[in-house]
């Protein structure tokens, strides 16, 4: 691993010219992997689009839209020098928490939950950028660490910055994206070296408290999901009926799938076929081929992240790339694991892949913020 | 470096499960996805009504309580328990609701109705015991109720579930497996219209058969339309009271009254006795109680106006007449000799008072119903001018009356017993025929249209049943017009001469003091022979009565005995009264007519005799 060396940032330091420069070691691996992921979710929202997939307002000329807004997130994250985010760190923070209220506040969902906030006609799920700011605010911790990086609180503290805004999400309630804030907390210390022994304190003493969380937290349909997973038998209309249901388009795809848009049981079977499942129609239309390839395309952007984490000189860069790892491993081991039936139903999405612009832009904000990491480790100083 | 492999571990693992999915257990999943359908699903509506011709409302649709099994959810191991329970509540054998729930095996997640008409206090208990009944429904029907019961037993017919070969005819047209349909009078024929569309939803199943959701409703449902039928209740059970008189008195197994207006074909009353409660059915019937019904020796469940067909005896003498008048091989006042008997070879064919009226013109002959003036007509006509006549008059083939099972009755010709017995008719049967005997046979319902076209002046109609078809809201859909089989190719002199003839028959007191009553009446009584005969030679023999009275019934002043009155066509009322195998004195179904005709005009003379009721055999008119 890199050198670990401490540079508070000064608005003075950074100048045009170098953000020029900076461009010629753009890392190409990593927009490459996300844009080929984009763009099999673009073919999934496509083949949800129904008939006309082509008219005004369907799923896949929205996410044509929300593509390149995902670009515009994307460069402009990349274009900014990612020290401002460290300068900036608890104002983050403030706008972290003030969304998630602002969510709370005025949000709708379906089925008395509040987790969209509509924009423009566009609905927008804020608690997905909550994400990525918690990676910032996180990484931003473990740096100031970095002297006491072994000790108990570096871990406490991860868990204590983490615990309010998380406490808002889940109170919206959104149990996956709780639980995806949860792999960040885990991941950004765990890569940068905190000490597993406490890490694993930490996470034991969580599922201590987890008999009280069920009972006092947990809203009905959230211990529905999770207890249909271990039966999905009990259920054959609920929860468990998307189980079964999603097995048999994945099943029935084959080594070669049935072809895009001519797949059935997702189609016509699964009722949240463009999001949550998407990956159910997409094994049944694409088949075995399909479904490798996006987990390689995964495998392989996951591990780019890792590797641009490693490059950096800078513990922030380290950090914020392994919160942002752990929450792509995470959503993609729950969601691809839930379709295929390993999984409980946790309502997660497959980032890229599964329809959903406020997911599609703040991954791109994730991945714009790594790149910018990424281009402005080799000229320390200019 | 760790969490890189924990990447790899991930990715792999997800890999590793998809390969099992689709690639080792590919088939499996692939034949579930192919059990998955779109399937169409039928929303019932409700069954049109019935109403007389003055509006009154003959049956209604009553909710009743149903129990419905679903298969799928009677859980395994205390399926007998279950069903011993439900046994015990609906007081069935275990045996036979074992046998109803596995009857159906379209799908197991399809509701199979169990007992139908399940008293309240009964259903309340299975909804209470739901948790100790898994599987068992509650469910509310509409069941018909017919409000008149006996009385429009065999006119309105019932409902019942569909039988099977019906389901696999009529699935295409939205039956469903347990459906009902109309099984017999109006509701069978026209059951189309009653029904109404059920409306059609395109559901989906998945593979165990459950239905999913609703995708799109293909048909919208269409409540059935209403029936508003020519019968007047009123009429009919002045029909029936008359008929239950004298079947009482005489001790009758089985009679016929139709009342009719000659002028359109509408049937105001149509009483076959015995008859039966359509509600006996509509609530399910017991395999027990309907052998039962089936086998009676009167044969209930059979509209003798139409399902049988009997001899007319005399009454066909208008077919005769008529026809050798207008063949010309019989003047209007042409007198023929009637003796005791006429003789062919070795055999004596008698007149009924064994004498003989002496030299009488048609008017004598048909009003004392002389058979050996008849004789001696039809030997005139022969047996295949003979049938043409009768085929005019609507004799040999049905009415087209539009209720279920009619038959068309038998009219001998050279052709039919050559066919049918291989032999050529010889002359003695040519004088049966004439006389209404012998092979043949007819329906009241025929015989009645029959002189529906002698009182209109000679247009042959089709009955009618059912005057409107009536729109849920009210409006005519279909407003029957009177239907013209044909014109009778008889001049209308003729036709008067046996109005005449039919109006002497009263005066004439063959009818004995018939003729008294204040209202006209022309008609024909007719002594019909048939089976086999007793120990002192003496065949059973049914009585017939038909006739009709003018617009104007009543006896004016002026006519006194209505001659003018049935020269006119304008008669609007026609009876027809059949007293099978009466065996009386006198002529039960004159006796019968008279009292409906005292009943139908509220008449303050009651000149029925009983004394004529008396059964002795006596082979009368």
């Amino acid at each position: 691993m890199g050198v670990l060396r401490l540079h508070p940032a000064r608005v003075a330091a950074f100048t045009p010219k170098a953000v020029n420069n900076v461009w010629a070691v753009f890392d190409a691996q990593l927009a490459v992997y996300a844009l080929a992921l984009t763009v099999i979710g673009l073919l999934m929202a496509f083949t949800n689009s129904g008939d006309t997939p082509l008219a005004l307002g369907s799923l896949f000329t929205r996410g044509l839209l929300w593509l390149a807004l995902g670009i515009i997130a994307f460069t402009v994250a990349a274009a900014v020098d990612y020290h401002w985010l460290r300068t900036f760190s608890w104002a983050v923070y403030g706008l972290n928490m003030a969304i998630l209220l602002g969510t709370l506040a005025i949000g709708s969902g379906i089925g008395g939950v509040s987790r969209w906030v509509s924009i423009f006609g566009l609905q927008f799920q804020f608690s997905e950028v909550a994400k990525i700011l918690m990676a910032v605010v996180l990484a931003n911790w473990i740096v100031s660490r970095q002297a006491r990086m072994n000790t108990f609180w570096t871990v406490i503290g991860a868990g204590v910055i983490a615990a309010p805004p998380l406490v808002l999400v889940l109170i919206q309630p959104d149990l996956g994206t709780s639980l995806c804030i949860g792999a960040i907390v885990l991941g950004a210390p765990f890569v940068s070296g905190a000490s597993l022994r406490w890490i694993i304190t930490a996470v034991v003493s969580v599922l201590v408290l987890l008999p009280t969380i069920w009972t006092h937290v947990l809203k009905d349909y959230q211990k529905q999901r999770l207890l249909s997973f271990l039966d999905p038998a009990a259920d054959p209309q609920g929860s468990g009926y998307q189980l079964l249901q999603a097995q048999i388009a994945v099943g029935s795809g084959g080594a070669l799938g049935k072809g895009l848009t001519q797949g059935t049981t997702g189609q016509q079977y699964l009722p949240v076929q463009a999001t949550d499942f998407v990956f159910a129609t997409l094994g049944e239309e694409l088949g075995f081929l399909g479904g490798c390839v996006v987990l390689l395309l995964f495998g392989l952007l996951i591990w780019r992240v890792l590797v641009i984490g490693w490059r950096s000189r800078d513990p922030f860069g380290l950090a914020f790339a392994g919160g942002i790892a752990a929450m792509l491993l995470f959503q993609l081991l729950v969601n691809v694991g839930m379709v295929l039936g390993v999984m409980p139903i946790t309502g997660i999405p497959l980032p890229f892949v599964t329809y959903g612009g406020a997911s599609l832009v703040s991954v791109a904000l994730g991945l714009g913020i790594l790149e910018s990491i990424a281009m402005r480790q080799g000229r320390p100083g200019t | 470096m760790v969490f890189g492999a924990i990447v790899v571990i991930v990715v792999a693992a997800l890999g590793l499960r998809l390969f099992q999915l689709q690639i080792a257990m590919g088939g499996h999943y692939t034949e579930l996805a192919q059990q998955q359908s779109v399937d169409s699903l039928a929303v019932p509506v409700s069954r049109g009504l019935i109403y007389d011709r003055k509006g009154r409302q003959l049956v209604e649709n009553v909710p009743v309580f149903v129990v419905n099994v679903r298969p799928a959810d009677l859980p395994f191991d205390t399926r007998d328990a279950v069903v011993a329970r439900l046994a015990h509540l609906l007081k069935m054998a275990p045996a036979d609701l074992y046998g109803a729930i596995d009857a159906h095996a379209d799908s197991r997640f399809d509701l199979v109705k169990v007992a139908t008409d399940v008293p309240t206090a009964t259903a309340q208990i299975i909804a209470e015991e739901h948790l100790q009944l898994p599987g068992v429904y509650v469910d509310v029907e509409a069941r018909r109720h017919y409000i008149y019961g006996e009385l429009l037993g065999h006119i309105l017919g019932w409902t019942g579930s569909i039988s099977g070969p019906d389901y696999l005819s009529l699935k295409s047209d939205g039956y469903v497996l347990d459906d009902t349909i109309g099984k017999t009078g109006v509701e069978a024929t026209f059951e189309k219209q009653l029904r109404g569309t059920y409306g059609v939803q395109q559901v989906q199943r998945d593979a165990t058969g459950r239905v999913v959701r609703v995708l799109s409703t293909l048909t919208e449902p269409q409540p059935g339309d209403s029936l508003q039928l020519t019968i007047d209740v009123n009429v009919q059970r002045t029909a029936q009271q008359a008929l239950q008189w004298a079947m009482n008195v005489v001790g009758l197994l089985r009679g016929v009254f139709i009342v009719m207006n000659p002028q359109t074909g509408e049937i105001l009353a149509m009483v076959s006795l015995p008859n039966y409660n359509d509600n006996d059915f509509s609530g399910g019937i017991s395999t027990k109680e309907y052998k039962q019904l089936l086998n009676a020796k009167a044969r209930p469940l059979l509209n003798f106006a139409i399902n049988e067909q009997f001899p007319p005896g005399s009454t066909y003498k208008l077919v005769t007449g008529a026809g050798a008048l207008q063949d010309n091989k019989l003047q209007p006042n042409e007198r023929l000799h009637t003796a005791a008997y006429i003789s062919i070879g070795a055999y004596k064919y008698w007149d009924w008072n064994k004498a003989g009226f002496g030299n009488i013109t048609i008017f004598d002959g048909f009003a004392h119903s002389s058979d050996t003036f008849f004789y001696q007509v039809a030997g005139r006509l022969g047996i295949d001018r003979l049938a043409y006549w009768a085929h005019q008059w609507g004799f040999g083939q049905l009415t087209g009356v539009d209720l279920p099972g009619e038959v068309s009755g038998t009219i001998p010709t050279n052709a039919w017993k050559e066919q049918t017995l291989g032999q050529p008719i010889y002359p003695g049967e040519v004088y049966q025929a004439g006389i209404g005997q012998g092979y043949d046979e007819v329906t009241p319902m025929q015989l009645i249209d029959a002189y529906n076209a002698l009182a209109n002046g000679g247009t042959l109609l089709r009955p009618q049943i059912v005057r409107r078809v009536l729109a849920p809201d009210g409006s005519v859909v279909q407003d029957f017009k009177p239907q013209v089989v044909r014109q009778l190719p008889i001049s209308q002199s003729n036709l008067s001469v046996m109005r005449v003839a039919a109006r002497n028959v009263l005066v004439s007191r063959h009818t004995y003091n018939f003729v008294d009553e204040p209202i006209v009446v022309a008609g024909k009584s007719g002594t019909a022979e048939f089976g086999l005969r007793d120990s002192q030679g003496r065949l059973p023999f049914h009585s017939w009565f038909v006739g009709f009275t003018p617009k104007d019934p009543w006896k004016h002043a002026t006519d006194p005995n209505g001659w003018n009155a049935v020269k006119r066509t304008d008669a609007q009322l026609s009876f027809l009264a059949f007293a099978f195998d009466s065996n009386t004195t006198g002529n039960a179904a004159t006796e019968i007519v008279k009292y409906f005709i005292q009943l139908y005009y509220h008449l303050h003379v009651d000149l029925r005799e009983r004394y004529l009721l008396v059964q002795n055999n006596f082979y009368g008119n």
